[in-house]
């Protein structure tokens, strides 16, 4: 390279530095291409250890008391745990259970799907509806004290909620849960889960087939 | 595979209205710019104004685009930004860029007869930069592709270097004048052009009218706000791409055909003028002749 040529050692010079300091980055570390299909033909990964839904007490966003070992047997269920101020998994999640329900022509009749908050101090019955409103109306919010929630998580062998540092949003708290979702039939029994991760493309699969062999 | 099984936001990966400058991105405008100037001083060249602010006015479309927000919207959170960052640094950034170069730099940076300009010669012949665009437009745009390579830092600046990369050396032929360099002239310009304006229709239509997001890395991302749909925003990225950069490729072609057809009116007139003062002086030899002849033969007032 003769020294007539600065700009074009500074275009390779800029190159290089988009390259280490340009600072725009994926939102996501995952791997996004989905969960693939098993060899049975699913997506969600089956359970190896049989659970059943917990037996717990819980209130819907109308304040009635919801037992899940009765109301949410008879069909086959999405179980999820999540909190309403929650910036990534969460949304994400119930978008893509919504969103493909509808592409899947699969209603809320044939399949239950319960979203139940790990955040009392914040969700109020008012908040969950008003969040839920965003996927779906026909999606049932729950909500109970701490210890009830840590029971619920107890009995399916998940970690209870734990408070993982502040939002850089500004909205209070982050905190952990488990991400999975769990699918039960319509006897109460854990069949499969959904970590996050999952796609619409999967949920479309799946959905389906859970009205068709839980049912 | 790689799921998660546990929610633990991590706080640089939610979005913020926050904002974060990219040093990178303002080094490497800063540099472009100023390896310009410093280019012209080195070589005692005046800098001319008109492709100074052509020159400027590309690195600024680059800047916008990579610059927080759009930079950090469009390679993880939103597929409509994604694409209309695509569409700036092809259809406006690169063309600024490429008429912006004073023909002195080209001949000093690719001397002929040099490997150098071997190598250029052969990237900008028109239907390898055909080739090379339409292959970079399709194949940064598969899902696989974007999912594999935009979840890591290196592979979004890979993409943004291979659209910008092949948008340069798709509009060199149609926007450089030099002959001697491979410039192609209408009406194959005009074909050229066209040819890519009417294949991007076909990544387009996907994101358009594909009922399920195509790639992971928007669907799964933060959403934005809540009741965010990633399919609306892929629809969104369709329509971007075909109108938006429909819009401005065909602004592009229509100008250039335009200065095309002033500069073949202004060769006309030439032409026209040329030969009407040579029939003007033929018909003036002539009538002089004629004159001298009526003068020689004419009785006179004596006879």
């Amino acid at each position: 390279m003769n020294g007539s040529s600065p700009l074009l050692s500074a275009a390779v010079l800029a190159l290089a530095l988009l390259a280490s300091a340009c600072g725009a980055a994926s939102s996501t570390s995952l791997a996004a291409e989905g969960l693939p299909r098993q060899d049975d033909g699913w997506h969600g990964l089956p359970l190896e250890v049989g659970r059943s839904l917990p037996d717990v007490t819980l209130r819907t966003t109308d304040g009635e008391p919801f037992t899940l070992t009765e109301e949410l047997t008879g069909d086959p269920t999405l179980l999820f745990f999540g909190y309403t101020s929650c910036p990534d998994i969460c949304p994400v999640h119930l978008a893509a259970i919504a969103s493909a329900m509808e592409t899947a022509g699969v209603t809320y009749e044939e399949i239950d799907v319960a979203f139940v908050s790990v955040d009392p101090e914040r969700d109020d019955p008012a908040r969950i509806e008003d969040y839920l409103a965003n996927f779906s109306s026909s999606m049932i919010g729950l909500h109970a004290e701490l210890p009830v929630i840590a029971d619920a998580l107890s009995q399916l062998d998940l970690p209870g909620p734990v408070v993982e540092g502040e939002d850089p949003r500004g909205e209070g708290d982050l905190i952990g849960h488990p991400a999975q979702v769990i699918g039960f039939d319509a006897d109460g029994e854990a069949r499969r889960v959904w970590p996050f991760g999952a796609r619409r493309s999967d949920w479309v699969d799946d959905l389906p087939r859970m009205v068709e062999e839980w049912s | 595979m790689t799921v998660a099984w546990w929610c633990s936001s991590t706080p640089g990966q939610i979005w913020t209205w926050r904002y974060t400058p990219f040093l990178g991105v303002w080094t490497v405008a800063a540099t472009l710019i100023g390896g310009y100037v410093v280019t012209h001083r080195r070589a005692g060249r005046p800098l001319d104004r008109a492709l100074f602010r052509r020159w400027c006015l590309g690195v600024l479309a680059l800047f916008v685009v990579s610059e927080w927000p759009l930079g950090q919207l469009g390679v993880g959170y939103l597929a409509s930004v994604g694409v209309a960052r695509y569409v700036v640094y092809t259809f406006v950034a690169a063309p600024l860029l490429v008429s912006g170069i004073p023909t002195w730099m080209v001949d000093r940076w690719f001397p002929f007869g040099t490997r150098r300009e071997q190598v250029l010669t052969s990237l900008t012949r028109w239907p390898t930069g055909l080739i090379v665009f339409n292959v970079v437009l399709f194949g940064t745009h598969l899902p696989v592709v974007v999912d594999t390579l935009k979840v890591t830092q290196l592979g979004s600046f890979g993409v943004d270097v291979m659209h910008l990369g092949a948008a340069l050396i798709w509009w060199w032929p149609a926007i450089r004048r030099e002959k001697a360099r491979g410039a192609i002239q209408e009406p194959i310009r005009a074909f050229y052009l066209f040819a890519s304006s009417v294949l991007m229709f076909v990544p387009a239509a996907f994101l358009t009218f594909s009922p399920l997001p195509l790639y992971g890395l928007y669907e799964l991302a933060p959403p934005l706000w809540l009741g965010f749909d990633p399919t609306a925003d892929q629809q969104a990225a369709g329509i971007v791409m075909n109108v938006v950069g429909g819009f401005v490729l065909w602004g592009i072609i229509a100008g250039l055909f335009l200065s095309w057809s002033r500069e073949q009116e202004a060769a006309d007139d030439l032409t026209r003028r040329q030969r009407d003062q040579r029939t003007l002086a033929r018909m003036q030899v002539m009538a002089d002749a004629e004159m001298a002849a009526n003068e020689g033969s004419a009785p006179t007032r004596d006879g």
